[in-house]
Protein backbone atom coordinates (compact mmCIF):
# COMPACT_ATOMS: atom_id res chain seq x y z
CA UNK A 1 0.00 0.00 0.00
CA UNK A 2 1.49 3.97 -0.51
CA UNK A 3 1.64 4.64 3.02
CA UNK A 4 -0.82 6.23 5.21
CA UNK A 5 -0.18 9.36 6.50
CA UNK A 6 0.37 9.40 10.57
CA UNK A 7 -1.07 12.02 13.02
CA UNK A 8 -0.88 11.73 16.55
CA UNK A 9 -4.31 9.68 17.00
CA UNK A 10 -3.09 7.14 14.82
CA UNK A 11 -2.16 3.55 15.92
CA UNK A 12 1.02 3.16 14.51
CA UNK A 13 1.85 -0.85 13.88
CA UNK A 14 4.54 -2.63 15.21
CA UNK A 15 7.21 -4.33 12.65
CA UNK A 16 4.73 -7.49 12.42
CA UNK A 17 1.52 -5.85 12.62
CA UNK A 18 2.36 -3.74 9.74
CA UNK A 19 3.81 -6.42 7.47
CA UNK A 20 0.39 -8.31 7.91
CA UNK A 21 -1.48 -5.48 7.13
CA UNK A 22 0.67 -5.43 3.85
CA UNK A 23 -0.86 -8.94 3.41
CA UNK A 24 -4.29 -8.54 3.94
CA UNK A 25 -3.89 -5.01 1.23
CA UNK A 26 -2.05 -7.23 -1.37
CA UNK A 27 -4.27 -10.36 -0.56
CA UNK A 28 -6.91 -8.69 -1.55
CA UNK A 29 -5.84 -6.45 -4.31
CA UNK A 30 -5.19 -9.83 -5.33
CA UNK A 31 -8.25 -11.16 -5.74
CA UNK A 32 -9.77 -8.15 -6.93
CA UNK A 33 -7.47 -8.44 -10.09
CA UNK A 34 -6.74 -12.35 -10.40
CA UNK A 35 -9.18 -13.56 -8.51
CA UNK A 36 -12.67 -11.69 -9.15
CA UNK A 37 -12.47 -11.21 -12.58
CA UNK A 38 -12.85 -15.26 -13.28
CA UNK A 39 -16.35 -14.65 -12.20
CA UNK A 40 -17.47 -13.44 -15.84
CA UNK A 41 -16.70 -16.30 -17.77
CA UNK A 42 -17.63 -18.75 -15.03
CA UNK A 43 -21.18 -17.29 -15.53
CA UNK A 44 -20.87 -16.76 -19.51
CA UNK A 45 -19.08 -20.59 -19.92
CA UNK A 46 -20.73 -22.49 -16.81
CA UNK A 47 -23.26 -20.78 -15.59
CA UNK A 48 -25.59 -18.90 -17.84
CA UNK A 49 -25.68 -21.73 -20.59
CA UNK A 50 -26.71 -24.10 -17.63
CA UNK A 51 -29.55 -21.77 -16.72
CA UNK A 52 -30.64 -21.15 -20.31
CA UNK A 53 -30.56 -25.02 -20.89
CA UNK A 54 -33.02 -25.52 -17.84
CA UNK A 55 -35.42 -22.52 -18.22
CA UNK A 56 -35.26 -21.69 -21.98
CA UNK A 57 -33.81 -18.09 -21.27
CA UNK A 58 -31.18 -16.19 -19.16
CA UNK A 59 -31.51 -15.01 -15.95
CA UNK A 60 -33.71 -12.08 -15.76
CA UNK A 61 -32.50 -10.32 -12.51
CA UNK A 62 -29.89 -10.17 -10.65
CA UNK A 63 -31.59 -12.06 -7.78
CA UNK A 64 -31.61 -14.90 -10.73
CA UNK A 65 -28.17 -15.14 -11.39
CA UNK A 66 -27.82 -14.91 -7.26
CA UNK A 67 -29.10 -17.92 -6.91
CA UNK A 68 -27.11 -19.80 -9.64
CA UNK A 69 -23.46 -18.28 -9.02
CA UNK A 70 -23.70 -18.50 -5.56
CA UNK A 71 -23.97 -22.58 -5.84
CA UNK A 72 -20.85 -22.58 -8.52
CA UNK A 73 -17.74 -23.49 -7.01
CA UNK A 74 -15.64 -20.94 -9.00
CA UNK A 75 -17.46 -18.21 -7.52
CA UNK A 76 -17.84 -19.69 -3.69
CA UNK A 77 -14.17 -19.50 -3.28
CA UNK A 78 -13.73 -16.30 -4.56
CA UNK A 79 -16.39 -15.08 -2.18
CA UNK A 80 -15.13 -17.11 0.41
CA UNK A 81 -11.73 -16.18 0.18
CA UNK A 82 -13.01 -12.18 0.06
CA UNK A 83 -15.03 -12.44 3.34
CA UNK A 84 -11.92 -14.13 4.96
CA UNK A 85 -9.49 -11.30 3.36
CA UNK A 86 -12.63 -8.68 5.05
CA UNK A 87 -12.34 -10.45 8.40
CA UNK A 88 -8.45 -10.58 8.10
CA UNK A 89 -8.44 -6.80 7.96
CA UNK A 90 -9.93 -6.14 11.32
CA UNK A 91 -8.00 -8.52 13.19
CA UNK A 92 -4.48 -6.98 11.83
CA UNK A 93 -5.96 -3.52 12.49
CA UNK A 94 -7.41 -4.47 16.37
CA UNK A 95 -3.97 -5.90 17.33
CA UNK A 96 -2.30 -2.14 17.18
CA UNK A 97 -5.21 -0.41 18.13
CA UNK A 98 -5.13 -2.44 21.52
CA UNK A 99 -1.45 -1.71 21.99
CA UNK A 100 -2.42 1.70 21.56
CA UNK A 101 -5.58 2.20 23.37
CA UNK A 102 -4.67 3.85 26.66
CA UNK A 103 -2.26 6.47 25.14
CA UNK A 104 -4.62 6.77 22.68
CA UNK A 105 -7.36 7.81 25.11
CA UNK A 106 -5.08 10.06 26.64
CA UNK A 107 -4.43 12.04 23.74
CA UNK A 108 -7.82 12.00 22.70
CA UNK A 109 -8.63 13.57 26.38
CA UNK A 110 -5.44 16.06 25.93
CA UNK A 111 -6.09 17.54 22.42
CA UNK A 112 -6.04 21.28 21.80
CA UNK A 113 -7.44 22.87 18.99
CA UNK A 114 -10.47 25.03 17.14
CA UNK A 115 -13.77 23.07 16.55
CA UNK A 116 -15.22 20.95 19.63
CA UNK A 117 -17.30 17.86 20.86
CA UNK A 118 -20.11 17.49 22.42
CA UNK A 119 -21.77 14.33 22.89
CA UNK A 120 -24.78 12.49 23.89
CA UNK A 121 -25.07 9.57 26.39
CA UNK A 122 -28.24 9.52 26.11
CA UNK A 123 -28.82 8.48 22.63
CA UNK A 124 -29.61 5.34 21.57
CA UNK A 125 -27.94 4.01 18.69
CA UNK A 126 -30.94 2.47 15.90
CA UNK A 127 -31.42 -0.67 15.06
CA UNK A 128 -29.77 -0.90 11.64
CA UNK A 129 -26.51 0.00 13.19
CA UNK A 130 -26.61 -2.33 16.21
CA UNK A 131 -28.28 -5.51 14.45
CA UNK A 132 -24.98 -6.36 12.39
CA UNK A 133 -21.35 -5.17 12.74
CA UNK A 134 -21.69 -3.06 9.47
CA UNK A 135 -18.40 -4.60 7.60
CA UNK A 136 -17.46 -6.89 9.60
CA UNK A 137 -16.21 -4.28 11.76
CA UNK A 138 -16.05 -6.06 15.41
CA UNK A 139 -17.92 -3.62 17.63
CA UNK A 140 -18.72 -1.50 14.44
CA UNK A 141 -18.98 2.62 14.94
CA UNK A 142 -21.14 2.81 18.73
CA UNK A 143 -19.36 -0.27 20.57
CA UNK A 144 -17.65 1.25 23.95
CA UNK A 145 -14.96 -0.86 26.08
CA UNK A 146 -13.73 1.74 28.73
CA UNK A 147 -14.30 5.24 29.83
CA UNK A 148 -13.19 7.95 27.31
CA UNK A 149 -13.31 4.98 24.63
CA UNK A 150 -11.99 5.96 20.84
CA UNK A 151 -10.91 2.43 19.63
CA UNK A 152 -13.19 1.94 16.90
CA UNK A 153 -12.58 5.41 15.68
CA UNK A 154 -9.00 3.95 15.61
CA UNK A 155 -9.76 0.54 14.03
CA UNK A 156 -11.79 2.52 11.08
CA UNK A 157 -8.84 4.74 10.35
CA UNK A 158 -6.69 2.28 9.90
CA UNK A 159 -9.00 -0.85 8.80
CA UNK A 160 -10.79 1.32 6.17
CA UNK A 161 -7.69 2.29 4.62
CA UNK A 162 -6.34 -1.18 4.27
CA UNK A 163 -10.05 -1.87 3.06
CA UNK A 164 -9.73 0.18 0.30
CA UNK A 165 -6.01 -0.89 -0.57
CA UNK A 166 -4.42 2.50 -0.18
CA UNK A 167 -7.42 4.24 -2.81
CA UNK A 168 -8.59 6.33 -0.54
CA UNK A 169 -5.43 7.99 -0.44
CA UNK A 170 -2.43 8.72 1.89
CA UNK A 171 -4.56 11.24 4.21
CA UNK A 172 -8.14 8.48 3.67
CA UNK A 173 -10.00 11.26 2.87
CA UNK A 174 -10.85 10.71 -0.74
CA UNK A 175 -14.35 11.03 -0.22
CA UNK A 176 -14.53 14.00 1.28
CA UNK A 177 -11.52 15.47 -1.72
CA UNK A 178 -14.34 14.13 -4.54
CA UNK A 179 -17.32 16.04 -3.09
CA UNK A 180 -15.20 18.94 -1.61
CA UNK A 181 -13.79 19.38 -5.40
CA UNK A 182 -16.68 18.52 -7.77
CA UNK A 183 -19.01 21.00 -5.52
CA UNK A 184 -15.83 23.86 -6.12
CA UNK A 185 -15.84 23.11 -9.49
CA UNK A 186 -19.23 22.60 -10.28
CA UNK A 187 -20.73 25.39 -8.18
CA UNK A 188 -18.34 27.93 -7.92
CA UNK A 189 -20.25 30.70 -7.60
CA UNK A 190 -21.57 29.08 -3.79
CA UNK A 191 -20.22 30.73 -1.09
CA UNK A 192 -21.57 28.52 1.89
CA UNK A 193 -20.97 29.84 5.33
CA UNK A 194 -22.24 26.60 7.54
CA UNK A 195 -21.67 23.11 6.73
CA UNK A 196 -23.39 20.16 8.05
CA UNK A 197 -21.73 16.80 7.47
CA UNK A 198 -24.32 13.58 8.54
CA UNK A 199 -22.70 10.59 9.48
CA UNK A 200 -19.08 11.70 9.48
CA UNK A 201 -17.77 8.63 11.62
CA UNK A 202 -14.31 9.78 12.27
CA UNK A 203 -14.39 13.03 10.31
CA UNK A 204 -12.20 12.20 7.32
CA UNK A 205 -14.55 14.13 4.90
CA UNK A 206 -15.72 16.98 6.76
CA UNK A 207 -11.91 18.07 8.05
CA UNK A 208 -10.81 18.01 4.52
CA UNK A 209 -13.05 20.72 3.99
CA UNK A 210 -12.54 22.37 6.57
CA UNK A 211 -8.98 22.22 5.98
CA UNK A 212 -9.74 23.49 2.46
CA UNK A 213 -12.02 26.59 4.08
CA UNK A 214 -11.32 27.95 7.60
CA UNK A 215 -13.71 30.50 7.02
CA UNK A 216 -16.46 28.39 7.19
CA UNK A 217 -18.36 27.24 9.94
CA UNK A 218 -18.26 23.21 9.73
CA UNK A 219 -20.46 20.66 12.40
CA UNK A 220 -20.43 17.06 11.84
CA UNK A 221 -23.07 14.47 13.43
CA UNK A 222 -22.38 10.61 14.44
CA UNK A 223 -24.41 8.31 16.41
CA UNK A 224 -21.11 6.48 17.71
CA UNK A 225 -18.97 8.28 20.47
CA UNK A 226 -16.05 6.55 20.09
CA UNK A 227 -15.92 7.78 16.11
CA UNK A 228 -16.70 11.14 17.56
CA UNK A 229 -13.75 11.21 20.07
CA UNK A 230 -10.94 10.04 17.48
CA UNK A 231 -12.29 12.02 15.17
CA UNK A 232 -12.66 15.20 17.54
CA UNK A 233 -8.91 14.60 18.05
CA UNK A 234 -7.58 13.38 14.58
CA UNK A 235 -9.16 17.10 13.70
CA UNK A 236 -7.59 18.91 16.05
CA UNK A 237 -3.98 17.10 15.41
CA UNK A 238 -4.31 18.08 11.62
CA UNK A 239 -5.82 21.58 12.37
CA UNK A 240 -9.11 21.02 11.08
CA UNK A 241 -11.60 23.21 13.06
CA UNK A 242 -14.94 21.24 12.87
CA UNK A 243 -18.03 20.89 15.75
CA UNK A 244 -18.65 17.43 16.36
CA UNK A 245 -21.74 16.00 17.70
CA UNK A 246 -22.95 12.85 19.05
CA UNK A 247 -26.85 13.25 16.80
CA UNK A 248 -28.72 10.73 14.68
CA UNK A 249 -28.88 12.45 11.51
CA UNK A 250 -32.60 11.72 10.88
CA UNK A 251 -33.52 14.66 13.53
CA UNK A 252 -30.92 16.71 14.92
CA UNK A 253 -31.26 19.75 17.50
CA UNK A 254 -30.40 21.78 14.81
CA UNK A 255 -32.21 24.70 13.87
CA UNK A 256 -34.34 24.98 11.19
CA UNK A 257 -33.03 27.35 7.66
CA UNK A 258 -29.50 26.91 9.51
CA UNK A 259 -27.24 25.48 6.67
CA UNK A 260 -25.85 26.31 3.33
CA UNK A 261 -24.72 22.84 2.67
CA UNK A 262 -25.59 19.06 3.81
CA UNK A 263 -23.29 17.15 2.96
CA UNK A 264 -23.00 12.96 3.55
CA UNK A 265 -20.27 10.41 2.83
CA UNK A 266 -21.67 6.65 1.82
CA UNK A 267 -24.19 7.16 4.74
CA UNK A 268 -27.33 6.66 2.95
CA UNK A 269 -26.16 3.07 2.25
CA UNK A 270 -26.15 2.03 5.87
CA UNK A 271 -29.12 3.53 6.80
CA UNK A 272 -33.27 1.49 6.83
CA UNK A 273 -35.64 2.41 4.62
CA UNK A 274 -37.08 5.08 6.66
CA UNK A 275 -33.86 6.02 8.03
CA UNK A 276 -33.22 7.84 4.80
CA UNK A 277 -36.16 9.36 3.95
CA UNK A 278 -35.93 11.02 7.71
CA UNK A 279 -32.46 12.39 6.61
CA UNK A 280 -33.25 13.54 3.49
CA UNK A 281 -36.40 15.18 5.36
CA UNK A 282 -33.81 16.40 7.88
CA UNK A 283 -31.69 17.47 5.53
CA UNK A 284 -34.31 19.91 3.55
CA UNK A 285 -35.36 21.14 6.93
CA UNK A 286 -32.11 22.22 8.26
CA UNK A 287 -31.32 23.84 4.83
CA UNK A 288 -31.51 27.37 3.92
CA UNK A 289 -33.65 28.70 1.25
CA UNK A 290 -31.22 27.81 -1.50
CA UNK A 291 -29.18 25.71 -0.24
CA UNK A 292 -28.11 22.97 -1.01
CA UNK A 293 -27.72 18.81 0.10
CA UNK A 294 -24.59 16.74 -1.46
CA UNK A 295 -25.09 13.26 -0.76
CA UNK A 296 -22.31 11.12 -1.85
CA UNK A 297 -22.78 7.27 -1.73
CA UNK A 298 -22.56 3.24 -3.89
CA UNK A 299 -24.30 2.84 -6.92
CA UNK A 300 -27.83 1.77 -7.76
CA UNK A 301 -28.55 -1.04 -9.46
CA UNK A 302 -31.07 1.25 -12.22
CA UNK A 303 -30.14 0.10 -15.66
CA UNK A 304 -27.24 -2.17 -14.37
CA UNK A 305 -27.08 -5.76 -16.27
CA UNK A 306 -27.94 -8.67 -13.94
CA UNK A 307 -24.16 -10.40 -13.93
CA UNK A 308 -22.92 -6.88 -12.65
CA UNK A 309 -25.21 -5.97 -10.73
CA UNK A 310 -25.44 -9.37 -8.63
CA UNK A 311 -21.38 -9.18 -8.34
CA UNK A 312 -21.92 -5.54 -7.06
CA UNK A 313 -23.73 -6.71 -4.07
CA UNK A 314 -21.47 -9.40 -2.62
CA UNK A 315 -21.15 -6.39 0.51
CA UNK A 316 -24.76 -6.72 1.09
CA UNK A 317 -25.06 -10.61 1.54
CA UNK A 318 -20.96 -11.06 2.77
CA UNK A 319 -20.16 -8.00 4.52
CA UNK A 320 -23.17 -6.95 6.55
CA UNK A 321 -24.39 -4.26 4.21
CA UNK A 322 -27.58 -5.50 4.65
CA UNK A 323 -28.77 -1.91 4.38
CA UNK A 324 -27.25 -1.61 1.10
CA UNK A 325 -29.81 -3.42 -0.14
CA UNK A 326 -32.68 -1.06 0.53
CA UNK A 327 -30.67 1.93 -1.36
CA UNK A 328 -29.87 -0.81 -4.82
CA UNK A 329 -33.79 0.37 -6.35
CA UNK A 330 -34.96 2.95 -4.02
CA UNK A 331 -36.31 5.88 -6.02
CA UNK A 332 -33.68 8.79 -4.53
CA UNK A 333 -35.35 11.58 -6.69
CA UNK A 334 -38.75 10.45 -5.50
CA UNK A 335 -37.63 10.29 -1.62
CA UNK A 336 -35.67 14.51 -2.62
CA UNK A 337 -39.22 15.22 -3.55
CA UNK A 338 -41.13 13.36 -0.73
CA UNK A 339 -38.43 15.35 1.85
CA UNK A 340 -39.56 18.78 0.03
CA UNK A 341 -37.24 19.36 -3.22
CA UNK A 342 -38.88 19.99 -5.87
CA UNK A 343 -38.42 17.61 -8.93
CA UNK A 344 -36.13 20.36 -11.04
CA UNK A 345 -34.24 21.57 -8.19
CA UNK A 346 -33.00 17.29 -7.74
CA UNK A 347 -30.06 15.72 -9.67
CA UNK A 348 -27.91 12.84 -9.37
CA UNK A 349 -24.79 13.11 -10.65
CA UNK A 350 -20.96 11.03 -10.58
CA UNK A 351 -17.83 11.51 -9.44
CA UNK A 352 -15.22 9.32 -8.75
CA UNK A 353 -11.52 9.24 -8.04
CA UNK A 354 -10.28 11.31 -10.66
CA UNK A 355 -11.25 14.11 -8.39
CA UNK A 356 -9.25 13.58 -5.59
CA UNK A 357 -6.29 14.98 -7.05
CA UNK A 358 -3.97 12.02 -7.91
CA UNK A 359 -4.20 10.98 -4.06
CA UNK A 360 -5.09 7.40 -5.23
CA UNK A 361 -3.28 5.00 -7.19
CA UNK A 362 -5.97 3.98 -8.89
CA UNK A 363 -7.25 7.15 -10.44
CA UNK A 364 -6.91 5.35 -13.85
CA UNK A 365 -9.96 2.97 -12.92
CA UNK A 366 -11.69 5.91 -11.92
CA UNK A 367 -14.74 4.32 -9.90
CA UNK A 368 -17.99 6.77 -9.91
CA UNK A 369 -20.21 7.24 -7.16
CA UNK A 370 -23.33 8.67 -7.88
CA UNK A 371 -24.45 12.34 -6.00
CA UNK A 372 -27.55 13.19 -4.99
CA UNK A 373 -27.95 16.42 -5.13
CA UNK A 374 -31.00 19.02 -4.42
CA UNK A 375 -31.37 22.38 -4.14
CA UNK A 376 -34.01 24.06 -1.40
CA UNK B 1 -6.55 1.06 40.55
CA UNK B 2 -4.13 3.98 40.12
CA UNK B 3 -3.93 5.59 36.84
CA UNK B 4 -0.88 4.10 36.31
CA UNK B 5 -2.41 0.85 36.39
CA UNK B 6 -5.52 1.61 34.38
CA UNK B 7 -3.13 3.33 31.80
CA UNK B 8 -1.37 0.49 31.32
CA UNK B 9 -3.90 -2.17 31.42
CA UNK B 10 -4.47 -3.72 28.25
CA UNK B 11 -8.32 -3.63 27.36
CA UNK B 12 -9.33 -6.57 25.33
CA UNK B 13 -11.51 -5.66 21.86
CA UNK B 14 -13.87 -7.59 20.53
CA UNK B 15 -12.98 -9.78 17.50
CA UNK B 16 -15.78 -11.19 15.92
CA UNK B 17 -18.54 -9.03 13.93
CA UNK B 18 -22.07 -9.34 15.26
CA UNK B 19 -24.10 -11.14 12.50
CA UNK B 20 -24.73 -14.06 10.72
CA UNK B 21 -21.93 -15.34 8.50
CA UNK B 22 -22.71 -17.34 5.25
CA UNK B 23 -21.60 -20.54 4.34
CA UNK B 24 -19.67 -20.83 1.28
CA UNK B 25 -19.24 -24.48 0.69
CA UNK B 26 -21.00 -27.71 1.25
CA UNK B 27 -19.36 -28.61 4.43
CA UNK B 28 -18.94 -26.12 6.71
CA UNK B 29 -15.45 -27.24 7.72
CA UNK B 30 -13.91 -26.58 4.67
CA UNK B 31 -15.59 -23.30 5.09
CA UNK B 32 -12.78 -22.68 8.60
CA UNK B 33 -10.31 -24.83 6.90
CA UNK B 34 -10.01 -22.32 4.27
CA UNK B 35 -9.56 -19.69 6.79
CA UNK B 36 -7.06 -21.10 8.48
CA UNK B 37 -5.57 -21.90 5.12
CA UNK B 38 -5.31 -18.18 4.45
CA UNK B 39 -4.50 -16.96 7.94
CA UNK B 40 -1.29 -19.75 7.71
CA UNK B 41 -0.45 -17.70 4.51
CA UNK B 42 -0.66 -14.61 5.89
CA UNK B 43 1.28 -15.87 8.94
CA UNK B 44 4.12 -17.16 6.64
CA UNK B 45 4.06 -13.67 4.69
CA UNK B 46 4.72 -12.21 8.32
CA UNK B 47 7.84 -14.34 9.17
CA UNK B 48 9.19 -13.77 6.08
CA UNK B 49 9.15 -9.70 6.47
CA UNK B 50 10.80 -10.14 9.76
CA UNK B 51 13.33 -12.33 8.09
CA UNK B 52 14.22 -10.41 5.87
CA UNK B 53 14.69 -7.56 8.22
CA UNK B 54 16.56 -9.42 10.22
CA UNK B 55 18.98 -10.19 7.65
CA UNK B 56 19.20 -7.44 6.79
CA UNK B 57 20.50 -5.62 10.07
CA UNK B 58 22.96 -8.35 9.95
CA UNK B 59 24.59 -7.38 7.36
CA UNK B 60 24.44 -4.05 8.33
CA UNK B 61 25.48 -4.68 11.55
CA UNK B 62 28.90 -6.40 9.90
CA UNK B 63 27.86 -9.66 10.89
CA UNK B 64 27.75 -11.33 7.37
CA UNK B 65 26.67 -10.45 4.17
CA UNK B 66 23.47 -12.04 2.62
CA UNK B 67 24.73 -13.69 -0.33
CA UNK B 68 26.78 -15.89 2.29
CA UNK B 69 23.16 -17.38 3.15
CA UNK B 70 23.53 -18.57 -0.85
CA UNK B 71 27.07 -19.67 -0.82
CA UNK B 72 26.38 -21.25 2.18
CA UNK B 73 28.01 -25.09 2.16
CA UNK B 74 25.70 -27.55 4.01
CA UNK B 75 27.61 -29.77 6.05
CA UNK B 76 26.66 -33.73 6.19
CA UNK B 77 25.60 -33.50 9.65
CA UNK B 78 23.80 -30.31 9.20
CA UNK B 79 22.12 -31.51 6.30
CA UNK B 80 20.96 -35.01 7.64
CA UNK B 81 19.15 -33.59 10.66
CA UNK B 82 17.64 -30.60 8.84
CA UNK B 83 16.12 -34.13 6.50
CA UNK B 84 15.19 -35.79 9.44
CA UNK B 85 13.29 -32.06 10.86
CA UNK B 86 11.74 -32.46 7.63
CA UNK B 87 10.42 -35.33 7.61
CA UNK B 88 8.98 -35.23 11.24
CA UNK B 89 7.44 -31.14 9.61
CA UNK B 90 6.05 -33.12 6.68
CA UNK B 91 4.70 -36.26 8.87
CA UNK B 92 3.18 -33.71 11.47
CA UNK B 93 1.09 -31.52 8.68
CA UNK B 94 -0.13 -34.45 7.30
CA UNK B 95 -0.91 -36.32 10.52
CA UNK B 96 -4.65 -36.68 9.65
CA UNK B 97 -3.69 -38.91 6.47
CA UNK B 98 -1.86 -41.21 8.51
CA UNK B 99 -4.33 -41.41 11.23
CA UNK B 100 -7.07 -42.20 8.64
CA UNK B 101 -4.39 -44.99 7.42
CA UNK B 102 -4.22 -46.41 11.11
CA UNK B 103 -7.97 -46.48 11.47
CA UNK B 104 -8.75 -48.34 8.45
CA UNK B 105 -5.84 -50.91 9.39
CA UNK B 106 -7.40 -51.40 12.97
CA UNK B 107 -10.94 -52.37 11.37
CA UNK B 108 -8.93 -54.98 9.72
CA UNK B 109 -10.46 -54.69 5.92
CA UNK B 110 -7.74 -57.60 5.06
CA UNK B 111 -5.64 -55.03 3.37
CA UNK B 112 -2.77 -54.38 6.29
CA UNK B 113 0.06 -52.56 4.25
CA UNK B 114 3.69 -53.57 5.24
CA UNK B 115 4.87 -49.66 5.94
CA UNK B 116 8.30 -48.85 5.10
CA UNK B 117 10.18 -47.21 7.93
Amino acid sequence: MIPQTQHEMFATPDHDEASRQEFVSDFRVHLASRVFPGNFPTYYNRVLPEFAKAHGHEPKTRHEVRKVMTKDPYYQLWSAMQRSSQEMIWDSVIDSVERHLPDLIQKAKQGKGEGSLTLDPGLIAPKYLTGADIHLQPGAYHSTFVDDDVAEGAIYDRGTYIYAMGGMGPENDGLGRITYNFFKNQYPERKPERVLDMGCTIGGAVSYWALQEPNIEFHAVDIGAPVLRYGNARAKALGAAVHFSQQNAERTNFAENSFDIVTSHILLHETSKTALQNIFNESYRVLKPGGMMIHLDLPQAHGVPPLEAFLFEWEIYNNNEHFYGQLRDIDLDDVAQQAGFKKEDIGIKFAGSTWMEDQTPYAEDSFEFPITIAVK
Amino acid sequence: MTKDEASTKKIKLPRTAKGKKPQYFSDPTIDKLLSMVLTLMGELSVTRDRLDTVERLIEKNKLFKQDEIENYDIPEDVNLMRSERRSAYIARVLKCVQDELETLQQKGDGKNVDLAD
